[in-house]
């Protein structure tokens, strides 16, 4: 008998949490501006600001005015505001991080109030760069677009992506018959003629799937080509050649990047950083 | 944040007594330091805490190379206590560490601390007693430059200067938390949803991780075990930061931040929302400044960093978030409108369980696979960062969303990846730690080699070196004038924070005479690391790991430096019995059923190395019997899967008819009421199985199989039991809270049963 009260109890413990309304205590309401655009703004904002029994947002998308009820013993309006604000929204209190607000739908992408230099200085460097590299691709070393397009290949096989992977293959076999062989200067074409049959091979099974695994197995190949090509070749930074003792089926494999710190392409996120570089071509 | 208890006439006297002792010619820097209980209110209830001078964090002690520090510690408290100053060179007693270097201040003592300031750099002072550092006795200890300094650095030793300490807070008394770690208590994982649970290892695609972990004998990963309500920063979540020393700031202008991690568990992500941080300085020494997107400060550390303000009306938030990156602390740098940073995105904890199941042998070692990994150059945790490696789940998203801001078509963007791609990110290690000035050791001076394995395992929270807790090891002598060589190896699951008390040692990094000088290291699983100091310093110097509750289970040892006369401590030898013994307190715990079927319970008292224990199963009636059964055992070896054990049991049951009185041997056991002596022992099995064989003074064997706290879902347990006796259980519980469940069974014996769990 004891045990069934008990769990007469329980159950009913179980039924007052349950049976709680949705109703905020200690109540205080305030009138704030965020910045938004439309109707998605206002469902986002409103979904990053409410939280059950504890705060309540309203916002009208065309006085930008939000109507905020909250419970101002377990929060504050800051709290409040930062949440809608990292989810992409400015108030006069918080700035976005810009990646918040440019993660946001175009239609949300909303006028900011307060502008930083920083971020247009970003965006010019990041459409001038673009356009710059690709002039003086033209000009210099025509290899260097075979390159390019290499690591790109290495960065998606990095995150493990087969259908970017495979994309930036497509763009590899285009640079690789892109290349004027005549043009190649002596030691570059002894070594071009030599790799050339196997470069395209594997540059163009990496494209054909979207499978990283098989993807993977070409690279172990297709690196040695490249490697071949940059002794001889240059690149405008060092470049890292480096070798991972597990890939391979354990016998190991290498490829190449700008950077020394160790990135796998071998097992992405998996063992990201185990290798290391075991020469560095300048 | 509200202070009870505060006395702003005691307030008064500590001014008057500063300026006092800053008048003395001597150049006697006095503190008076009044350490008192308090009521805080940090997460949303009021809780007891420490405060000094009525605040927390404790007031930050300045002082300049040259002086004298004097500080005068008023123990107001019902315990007794301590203040150890952290990376701090003096004479041994002066250290601060109870029954190492003086005994604990008594409660109602004044008690002071007296010794010339011999260098100059950002360090830290806290409670060396018990586990009051987790409840607010952490303060900044800055020792500032002699203008007439010849390392005195322009543009960086004379920016405007704010000391900050960071710490957590949870409303869990400390003591419980220890006892909660102590016991495999998951509910800090249910609380930062890190579970991982069956049911989230499928949905996530990664049942077969699960699988192989367990089966490597695993309990879940995480980055840390502790779960905090609040992490504050200078003693408050945010903080606005709008001028330094009454001078406004303005665009352009550069501060630079004292920052000391006082946190007594967690690592904390350092990130600033204005751009690059410049680290000038660590553990007090100075470094070429290296400019880095983040950070991480382990428990302990200090880094000294300097920040730009690059816009006028925006004020720019410098973030710390918990390594677990549950929770964060903000400091708004700047006059205007915030500037937020986006906060860390959230572990992928099956991505470190798959690295960890691959470093993982099955004897427990681990296996780093030829790489050779150190100075946190490897973070192995990187599988786990989504800003790092990609998102775990939503890569189709992520492609739409990254980079719309270029407003350009994403599919032939060649940079679409860079601008957030791999290596993006500079993340300070402690190869990029170069000190400006040679730090060479003298080469005449003769070298002693140690090597030190830090050993532990998560299941009991059990922390050593070489396998050993401090209640194991004597001291470790020290001739005065040699320079020790310290090879750690990491061996095992968490990494560690390894402090040594007295001397900076230097960290071989491949930087030859430049190697930076430090008093805290910080080793990740499986990293080997060398640091070396001139032990040039008499004394008894602890050295142990700086998260408080690995401190606590026994992660330590102690240098004693030539033979030093402690004049505070007449007896050294029964006053190391004493440290000895608090590092390896007993914690004890309880649980019980309350059934409809009957109690099922058990308690244990548990050390590093012993396991006192008993369980009991109480039916309703005779028919359903009574049963207690106690073990007295010794866990062997690093990982603690055996342990051998002396068992007595008691029993009471009226055999009904359909009742088993034969085991599966043929012993027969006829009688109603058995007491029995038992020898046996337990182990643990791949998939956390515990097999126990044990045999009684009457020859009746008994061997069993049982399995607890199979996690099936988030709040979902499962366990089962079955035994030579032909007795099986299975359960199902339910996680209310911390302390209460509900639970469903069937037993062989007491047949099927609901109710209620309460666990201590």
């Amino acid at each position: 008998m004891k045990s069934l009260s008990k769990i007469m109890a329980t159950l009913a413990m179980l039924f007052i949490f349950t049976a709680c309304e949705a109703q905020i205590k200690n109540e205080k309401k305030e009138n704030v501006k965020i910045y938004g655009n439309c109707d998605m703004c206002k469902s986002t904002i409103e979904k990053a600001g409410n939280i059950k029994k504890i705060a309540k947002v309203e916002w009208n998308k065309d006085t930008k005015m939000a109507s905020i009820a909250y419970d101002q013993k377990a929060t504050n309006l800051d709290e409040i505001l930062k949440r809608i604000a990292l989810a992409g929204y400015d108030s006069d209190t918080f700035r976005a991080p810009d990646d918040a607000y440019a993660k946001l739908p175009e239609c949300c992408q909303y006028d900011r109030a307060v502008k930083t230099t920083a971020k247009t200085e970003m965006a010019h460097t990041g459409h001038s760069g673009h356009t710059a590299a690709a002039t003086r691709q033209q000009e210099q070393n025509q290899l260097k677009a075979v390159f390019d397009n290499y690591f790109d290949v290495k960065d998606a096989l990095v995150k493990t992506e087969g259908k970017l992977a495979s994309d930036k293959a497509k763009g590899l076999v285009k640079a690789i018959n892109a290349v004027k062989m005549n043009e190649l200067k002596m030691e570059e074409h002894n070594v071009w003629m030599k790799v050339l049959n196997e470069l395209k091979e594997d540059a163009e099974h990496v494209s054909e799937t979207t499978d990283a695994e098989h993807q993977r197995d070409h690279f172990i190949t297709l690196s040695k080509s490249i490697y071949e090509l940059l002794k001889v070749s240059k690149y405008e930074v060092p470049v890292y050649y480096q070798f991972c003792p597990m890939a391979n089926d354990g016998k190991g494999a290498n490829w190449l990047s700008k950077e020394n710190a160790v990135k796998n392409p071998y097992y992405g996120s998996q063992m990201l950083t185990c290798g290391k570089t075991v020469e560095t071509i300048k | 944040m509200d202070i009870k208890n505060y006395n702003p006439a005691k307030f008064l006297l500590l001014l008057v007594m500063l300026t006092a002792g800053s008048v003395q010619a001597q150049k006697v820097v006095r503190y008076d330091l009044y350490v008192k209980d308090t009521l805080v209110n940090y997460a949303g209830k009021e809780k007891r805490a420490i405060a000094v001078n009525g605040q927390i964090p404790m007031p930050t002690l300045t002082f300049t190379e040259g002086d004298i520090a004097e500080i005068v510690v008023h123990n107001q408290l019902k315990e007794s206590t301590s203040l150890h100053w952290h990376g701090v060179f003096l004479p041994n007693k002066e250290d601060g560490v109870p029954f190492l270097t003086q005994e604990p201040i008594a409660p109602g003592a004044v008690y002071t601390y007296r010794f010339p300031i011999i260098q100059n750099g950002t360090h830290w002072y806290h409670s060396h007693s018990g586990l009051q550092e987790q409840i607010g006795m952490y303060g900044n200890f800055v020792m500032k430059k002699r203008e007439d300094d010849k390392t005195f650095r322009k543009g960086i030793d004379d920016l405007p200067t704010v000391p900050i300490v960071l710490s957590e807070w949870t409303n869990l008394n400390p003591d419980n938390v220890d006892r909660m770690l102590h016991n495999a208590n998951d509910w800090a994982a249910i609380k930062k949803g890190a579970t991982q649970s069956y049911v989230e290892a499928i949905r996530e695609g990664h049942f077969k991780t699960k699988i192989k972990n367990e089966w490597k004998r695993m309990l879940a990963m995480d980055v840390s075990d502790v779960y905090y309500d609040k992490i504050l920063i200078n003693g408050a979540n945010s903080t606005d930061l709008k001028s330094v020393d009454g001078k406004q700031l303005k665009a352009g202008d550069k501060v630079r931040l004292r920052i000391s991690n006082g946190g007594a568990s967690s690592y904390f992500w350092l990130r600033y929302a204005g751009g690059k941080i410049t680290v000038v300085a660590s553990d007090g020494n100075d470094v070429e400044p290296v400019e880095v997107d983040r950070l991480i400060i382990a428990v302990s550390e200090t880094y000294d960093v300097v920040v730009t303000i690059p816009e006028e009306g925006l004020s720019y938030e410098f973030l710390a978030t918990t390594e677990d990156r549950t929770q964060s602390a903000s400091y708004f740098i700047g006059n205007g409108v915030k500037q937020l940073i986006s906060p860390l995105p959230r572990l992928k904890y099956f991505e470190g369980m798959k690295m960890m199941n691959d470093m993982m042998k099955m004897d427990g070692n681990l296996d780093d696979m030829g790489m050779s990994m150190s100075l946190n150059q490897m973070d192995m945790n990187v599988v786990m960062y989504p800003e790092i490696t990609g998102d775990a789940k939503q890569k189709d998203t992520k492609q739409k969303t990254d980079h719309s801001q270029h407003g350009m078509n994403m599919g032939e963007d060649p940079n679409r990846y860079n601008a957030n791609a791999l290596g993006d990110i500079v993340t300070l290690n402690y190869a990029m730690l170069k000190s400006p000035h040679n730090t060479v050791l003298p080469k005449e001076a003769p070298v002693k080699e140690l090597k030190f394995t830090l050993t532990g395992n998560m299941n009991r929270y059990v922390w050593s070196m070489d396998n050993k807790v401090l209640s194991e090891t004597d001291k470790i002598p020290v001739k005065k004038g040699e320079v020790l060589r310290i090879t750690i190896y990491n061996n095992s699951m968490m990494r560690h924070p390894m402090h040594l008390h007295g001397f900076d040692f230097r960290i071989i990094n491949g930087k030859g005479e430049n190697a930076p000088l430090k008093n805290v290291m910080d080793v990740m699983p499986m990293e080997t690391n060398t640091i070396e100091f001139l032990a040039n310093e008499e004394g008894d110097w602890f050295f142990h790991c700086h998260i408080l509750y690995h401190m606590m289970a026994g992660m330590n040892r102690v240098f004693a430096v030539g033979d030093y006369d402690n004049p505070l401590l007449p007896n050294k030898e029964k006053a190391y019995k004493m440290l000895q013994e608090e590092s390896n307190m007993p914690h004890f715990m309880a649980q019980n059923d309350f059934a409809t079927n009957g109690n099922d319970g058990e308690a244990m008292f548990q050390n590093a190395r012993w396991s006192l224990g008993t369980e009991w199963r109480l039916g309703y009636n005779d028919m359903h019997g009574y049963e207690v059964e106690t073990h007295l055992g010794r866990y062997i070896g690093k990982m603690q899967w055996l342990m051998p054990f002396i068992g007595f049991d008691w029993r009471y049951r009226r055999m009904g008819e359909d009742e088993h009185e034969k085991n599966i041997f043929g012993q027969k056991n006829k009688k109603d009421s058995r007491s029995a002596v038992s020898l046996g022992f337990m182990y643990t099995l791949p998939m956390l199985v515990n097999f126990q064989a044990e045999v009684y003074h009457d020859g009746i064997a008994r061997l069993q199989l049982m399995r607890e706290d199979i996690p099936i879902s988030k709040r979902l347990r499962a366990g089962f039991m079955a035994n030579t006796d032909l007795e099986y259980m299975v359960d199902l519980r339910y996680v209310l809270n911390k302390n209460m469940g509900i639970r469903t069974h069937y037993d062989s014996d007491m047949g099927f049963g609901v109710g209620f769990v309460l666990n201590y």
